[in-house]
């Protein structure tokens, strides 16, 4: 569902910007700071409608640069303090009690208390925003620096919350406050011209490691006029497409940011057994729901030859939802482009080609199925119909169909799908593959369930550290005894691709090192950008 | 006979008035029913990428913040009770009342807007005289030829074309937005706007010139062929005279009438050329809430265009009036024309609308 799929429009038009950089020659090249500059001058969108308020999802992914968070993640992904000096978990997972440091200030100069931690999730849990706190039941300030979370249910992953969730001052948060945002994170807001640009200036009062930059310009513009800036030199830093990503811009360099931005083929799990949905969709799919279509699938496709040719080198080959990521199991992958592995596969499976014409059949059953795509998203295009080429040396005949998501939304639990997903929140997984999720949203379409991948899922969700919940994580990746859903158990989904999300920096602009980014290309780089160095 | 004047121009008046009222209704009850059969769920709008990390509480929430859950009836019926006491609601993409959200991005439109219109207006116009006076000669046919190459053009292609020529290669305009990127809203001068606003509107204009300058130059053609001018050349007029004193009268009525109809067209290419330049008007936020299913703001803006290109045409019709005496004199077809669309004129882009006066000629039969 990830919203990013370039249209055809967005091709032609990058097309054309191509031919007119080059048409145009050189450029004035380079920004005029020729200094470290005090400045940073960033297009890579990102700019919320509704304003600066967390508690309506403001900062869930990169930097929500006015608010600071209880914890943080650091480049490798690991859950470090931030606004918390310490947190615990109760034995039945249902408290999270932490401790808030003393020193934070509110950028009005009011001190950052437990009260207004406690506020500010309890009004994110009731305000039917873009962050979802509803696994809280209450919180509660137990004194001046101590926090009680008491959740509904144990969830392990409500430590995501915990990252992700600025905290607001109570005593400030009025209608106003999406556009007048006071924190105590590393910047403060000065102006927002909204649809055009935001400005920040470093807040120096701030607790942490102040940013080298004492004001940060981010400006809105579409991709074509980012790139446009960048040509021209008035920006340090761009999101661009993939697709413009050859472009040459002198005195920037080209950076890649690998990501769980990934696409891969949903299978129906089930067999067609004349089911429908509530709405009357149908549900199940007779070759898809035979175990050796979808190994035979993760073995047969290429998927290097993917990256390369349809996403031009910019990705990397997917094995599963959550390629890299600390509950990610690299035993769940198997080998790919591997036809004869494939064939051998399908074969002691009873599939065989008794009639010659190259598409193998079982029980009168033949081995062909559907795989829809989002018509407008060429990308997707692009994979399905390469998939489908990948297959038929094997004997499946794989229909690439682009459709809108009205027919998909019809047809999902019985063809299958090349859906897009990548978070940096476990319960994605959970979502796609619990038994529970099955024809929930665009959840689990498939009607994939399995007992131990189930348990797997609720014993990470009940656990009281990462550690044990990644483990579990892992588990229902791949158990080490042929199962799990990944493609060396029950093969549910064939991962295909992670995207890399390119970006024009500076040749002096220092991004630290890179960590891997959720779906969502442009914000999610700020994520680190309190420490973003000026080097020339 | 002054009261009588003053009764038939209020009456006149209240008639209009009348006749707006009924246009809004329709057109807020009409862009309803669109809106609440539109295939978008709002909630999946908003959600957007995050669909996987919103759970069905979390939509729950959301739909119930929106006011989602009452059936369309009762949620228009809610809506309407509220305008009536002048409250527009509330948009949900912006957060932020619809009338804040619209008395903040409407200045910006309306200078474009206003920009492009007279541009469009006097450049369309001259070309047009020009073109209609050398009928047939090298000026007309290379008017000709540019006008329909830029009818022809999308707006944001032309707007990429120039943003590549003018910012990016030339420098010598900015890369987007109505104010300079980096500066203090208290810094900005007039000239910085200015320098912002001349790319933006010279695409929108760009686009509107095409139909003026065609019907301008078949206007001129038809009074250059008139009775009047031929005595007025027998007489011993010079060209330049014949076009000052007999033809320009006649040529601008059609024009005027024609960029008061074009309102509604403005409207839509600002949309187009507000986001090839990041330039923030109502344009974009018109995307933005009909992307996002933001009933109230798209009503909002939907009412608020009504009333604009409304207004405008009333201005045109009375402005063509003063023009062509012939208009007022016969108040039987001024009436018909003022009901909907002045004189029947389309507002298509790509259509280019018969003559509004004399006998119907190929546009192109000056080339030929």
């Amino acid at each position: 569902m990830a919203p990013h799929g370039r249209t055809a429009r967005t091709m032609a038009v990058g097309g054309a910007m191509v031919l007119a950089v080059s048409a145009c020659g050189g450029t004035a090249g380079g920004t005029a700071t020729s200094e470290s500059p005090t400045e940073l001058r960033l297009a890579i969108g990102g700019e919320p409608d509704d304003g600066f308020d967390p508690t309506l999802g403001w900062g869930r992914y990169g930097s929500p640069l006015f608010q600071s968070t209880l914890l943080a993640r650091d480049a490798d992904l690991g859950i470090v303090p931030d606004l918390a000096t310490d947190w615990s978990v109760s034995e039945d997972g249902l408290v999270w009690t932490v401790d808030v440091r003393t020193d934070a200030r509110f950028s009005d100069g009011e001190p950052v208390t437990a009260a207004d931690v406690a506020y500010t999730f309890t009004t994110a849990s009731e305000s039917g925003g873009l962050t979802d706190v509803t696994a809280l039941a209450e919180a509660v300030a137990v004194d001046d620096d101590t926090v009680e979370l008491r959740l509904q249910r144990p969830q392990s992953t409500f430590v995501n919350r915990l990252v992700s969730l600025g905290i607001v001052p109570e005593h400030a948060h009025g209608d106003d406050y999406a556009r007048n945002p006071v924190g105590s994170g590393p910047f403060a807001l000065v102006q927002w011209d909204e649809g055009q640009q935001l400005i920040v200036e470093r807040n120096d009062d701030y607790y942490g490691d102040l940013p080298d930059f004492e004001r940060i310009v981010f400006q809105f513009t579409g991709e074509d006029a980012s790139m446009a800036a960048a040509s021209a030199g008035q920006v340090d830093m761009a999101a661009v497409p993939s697709q413009l990503a050859g472009t040459e811009v002198p005195g920037m360099r080209l950076v890649p940011v690998p990501s769980v931005d990934n696409r891969g083929i949903m299978f129906p799990y089930v067999p067609d057994e004349g089911r429908t949905t509530e709405d009357g969709a149908p549900i199940g799919n007779d070759v898809t729901s035979d175990l050796a279509v979808r190994q035979a699938v993760n073995s047969a496709v290429d998927r290097e030859l993917l990256v390369e040719g349809v996403l031009e080198g910019f990705g990397s080959p997917a094995t599963g939802p959550v390629d890299g990521l600390p509950w990610y199991e690299p035993a769940s992958a198997v080998g790919d482009a591997d036809p004869a592995r494939a064939a051998r596969l399908l074969e002691d499976a009873g599939w065989v080609d008794g009639d010659g014409d190259g598409v193998r059949e079982r029980d009168g059953v033949r081995a062909e199925f559907a795989l829809l795509y989002p018509a407008d998203d060429s990308l997707r295009q692009g994979l399905a119909l390469a998939v489908a080429d990948m297959l038929a040396p094997i004997g499946l005949e794989v229909s690439a169909q682009g459709e809108s998501w009205d027919v998909i939304d019809q047809r999902l639990h019985a063809d299958a799908v090349l859906f897009g997903w990548g978070s940096l929140d476990p319960t994605e997984m959970y979502n796609l593959y619990s038994s529970s999720r099955a024809g929930v949203e665009y959840w689990n379409p498939g009607f994939y369930a399995d007992a131990d991948v189930d348990a797997n899922f609720d014993a990470a969700l009940a656990a009281t550290d990462q550690e044990t919940a990644n483990e579990h994580w892992r588990a229902a990746q791949h158990d080490g005894a042929g199962g799990g859903f990944g493609p060396s158990g029950d093969a549910a989904w064939a991962w295909l691709v992670n995207l890399e999300h390119t970006y024009l920096v500076d040749e002096c602009l220092d991004l630290g090192a890179p960590r891997i980014e959720p779906h969502g290309h442009g914000w999610p780089i700020t994520a680190g950008i309190a420490g973003w160095r000026w080097t020339c | 006979m002054a009261v009588d004047l003053l009764t038939a121009r209020l009456r006149g008046a209240v008639g209009r008035l009348l006749r707006l009222v009924l246009l809004l209704a329709a057109v807020a009850a009409a862009s309803f029913t669109l809106m609440a059969h539109s295939p978008i769920d709002p909630v999946d709008a908003y959600v957007g990428g995050d669909i996987a990390a919103i759970g069905p509480e979390q939509r729950a929430q959301i739909a119930e913040r929106w006011g989602l859950g009452d059936p369309p009836l009762e949620r228009f019926g809610a809506w309407f009770g509220q305008l009536l006491q002048g409250d527009l609601g509330q948009s949900l993409t912006f957060n932020q009342p619809v009338t804040q959200v619209i008395g903040e991005r409407f200045p910006a439109s309306l200078a474009l807007m206003a920009t492009a219109w007279l541009l469009s207006g006097l450049f369309g116009f001259s070309l047009g005289v020009v073109a209609g006076v050398r009928q047939g000669r090298v000026a007309d046919r290379a008017i000709c030829w540019w006008a329909y190459t830029l009818a022809s053009a999308p707006t944001f292609w032309v707007g990429l074309l120039l943003l590549y020529v003018f910012s990016v290669s030339l420098g010598w305009t900015p890369v987007c937005c109505a104010v300079p990127v980096g500066v203090l809203a208290e810094d900005v001068t007039l000239l910085d706007r200015l320098q912002h606003l001349i790319l933006p509107a010279l695409t929108l204009s760009i686009v509107g010139v095409a139909p003026v300058v065609l019907h301008t130059r078949h206007a001129v053609i038809h009074a250059m062929a008139s009775d009047h001018v031929a005595f007025a050349r027998a007489q011993g007029e010079s060209t330049r005279g014949v076009v000052v004193h007999h033809v320009l009268r006649n040529a601008a009525a059609p024009a005027v009438l024609l960029q008061f109809a074009a309102l509604g067209e403005l409207f839509g290419g600002s949309v187009l050329a507000e986001q090839v330049f990041s330039y923030p008007g109502l344009g974009a936020a018109t995307t933005a809430a009909a992307l996002g299913q933001d009933v109230p703001l798209l009503l909002g803006i939907v009412l608020f265009t009504t009333v604009f290109v409304f207004v405008g045409n009333q201005l045109g019709d009375v402005a063509h009036a003063r023009l062509d005496p012939r208009v007022g004199r016969r108040p039987s077809r001024g009436r018909r024309g003022r009901d909907g669309e002045p004189a029947g004129l389309p507002a298509a882009p790509e259509a280019f609308p018969p003559p509004p006066t004399g006998e119907p000629e190929p546009a192109g039969r000056g080339v030929r």
